[in-house]
């Protein structure tokens, strides 16, 4: 599918990430979260920016950070967005007990939640998220389940955690919770992270073929440039940046996605220009939907994929034509060598 | 009979077509109908007849073009779980 063929007025959903401030410090946080920034949106800034969302049927906002419900206005935000019917989703690390945040989300049909834990048990998920995470974690998960509110369990897959996979779809079901896999990717404090916790081929394919066994784990497009054929039938099959999404940062610079959050990404910033004159003007999302990485147009998948994710082959090349490292044709020649 | 959007459906109009949404299936769906279908003709009020004579007259099309085209395009919306049945 070519986007010049189903260019969009708007993007169909936008992760917004609302804060830098975060109570952890996972290794592998994509925005390298800790403190607020200085100057990041207030509450009638991103009010505004919620008016032109709604105008422009923006249909869903994925809420991260940073963590959310440290943002001080987040909630009220949250209702205002419900006024206008926009879905959201909230990607929480799970240790922020709110009664106000669970009152909001219990039957709310405007409202889903998705906890971060990176493995099934303490020893796993507490060298990614930090000291004692894994109990704060169940403790939140424990307060959500059994409630009106559709929960999942986010797990970036590692070296470290890739065998425990059968081990967090169990502990995801006992939840009634479903259980979202999503891929490890080098950008903020992951670039550090990136050479112990990274997937070699051979586990890449054991991946594979697991998301294949079982279509009902979520992985939204993350896996685009691995899944077979199975799972791209679902329509998660190309990289939906500056396409279908883009992202919010804190201070209200657009980017083409969450993993590629460096200046030379940013298509404007929201105290500037709308988000449509970004949309539709910015030269670095232009760029982006013509990418054609010319390593992969010879590759039999490239009119499904046109390409694999631009974020893991920048940073691990510096270069955006160059191929995903990672994708399926590139892990099987590994695999196979 | 009238066309109108299941719950939780959301539609907008982009100039390839209509782009729907299934909010709880965060599903989305492409449906190449240039200028004939607009969001309001999934509001309840539009029977297939309103429908087939609005487009004619918007586009210029036949009565029996769009008879013929329509049935499947909203086959395709009730069986991806867009429209009501």
């Amino acid at each position: 599918m070519k986007y010049s063929d189903w260019p969009l007025s708007a993007p169909v959903n936008i992760t917004w990430e609302i804060t830098h401030q975060c109570n952890l410090r996972c290794v592998h946080c994509l925005s390298a979260s800790s403190n607020a920034s200085p100057d990041e949106l207030n509450f009638s800034e991103c009010k505004g920016i919620v008016d032109q969302l709604d105008a422009l049927k923006v249909f869903e906002i994925n809420f991260g950070g940073g963590e959310p419900l440290l943002k001080d206005h987040f909630l009220p935000l949250l209702r205002y967005i419900h006024t206008k019917g926009i879905v959201t989703c909230i990607s929480t690390n799970g240790t922020i007990h709110n009664v106000e945040a669970m009152e909001l989300f219990t039957g709310n049909p405007l409202v889903n939640v998705q906890v971060s834990l990176d493995g099934a048990t303490p020893e796993v998920n507490d060298r990614i998220r930090g000291k004692d995470t894994y109990r704060k974690i169940i403790s939140g998960i424990e307060l959500l389940s059994g409630r009106d509110i559709p929960l999942s369990i986010n797990t970036v897959v590692t070296a470290l955690n890739y065998g425990q996979l059968d081990a967090l779809k169990a502990l995801a079901k006992s939840y009634k919770a479903n259980l979202r896999v999503s891929r490890f990717r080098p950008s903020g404090r992951a670039r550090q992270s990136w050479d112990a916790l990274k997937l070699n081929p051979a586990q890449l394919k054991e991946i594979a073929a697991w998301l294949e066994s079982d279509l009902s784990i979520l992985t939204g497009d993350s896996f685009f440039s691995i899944s077979q054929d199975g799972r791209r039938k679902m329509g998660l099959d190309m990289c939906g940046a500056c396409k279908m999404t883009c992202c919010i940062d804190p201070i209200g610079n657009v980017f083409p996605c969450a993993f590629l959050q460096d200046l030379p990404f940013c298509g404007g910033n929201l105290r500037e220009k709308t988000i449509k004159d970004i949309w539709d003007n910015s030269p670095v999302f232009k760029r982006f939907r013509n990418l054609e990485p010319s390593a992969c147009i010879a590759c039999p998948r490239f009119e499904n994929c046109r390409g694999g994710c631009p974020a893991v082959a920048y940073f691990l090349t510096k270069d955006l034509n160059a191929s995903d490292p990672e994708c399926l044709v590139n892990w099987s020649r590994g695999v196979n060598s | 009979m009238a066309f109108r959007l299941a719950d939780n459906v959301r539609v907008r109009k982009e100039n390839w077509g209509l782009l729907f949404y299934h909010q709880s299936r965060h599903k989305i769906l492409f449906v190449k109908s240039g200028d004939w279908l607009q969001p309001e003709h999934f509001n309840g009020s539009w029977t297939l007849e309103k429908l087939v004579q609005d487009i004619g007259q918007r586009t210029g099309k036949s009565a029996d073009i769009i008879e013929k085209t329509l049935p499947g395009l909203t086959r395709r919306l009730t069986a991806n779980r867009m429209l009501l049945p």
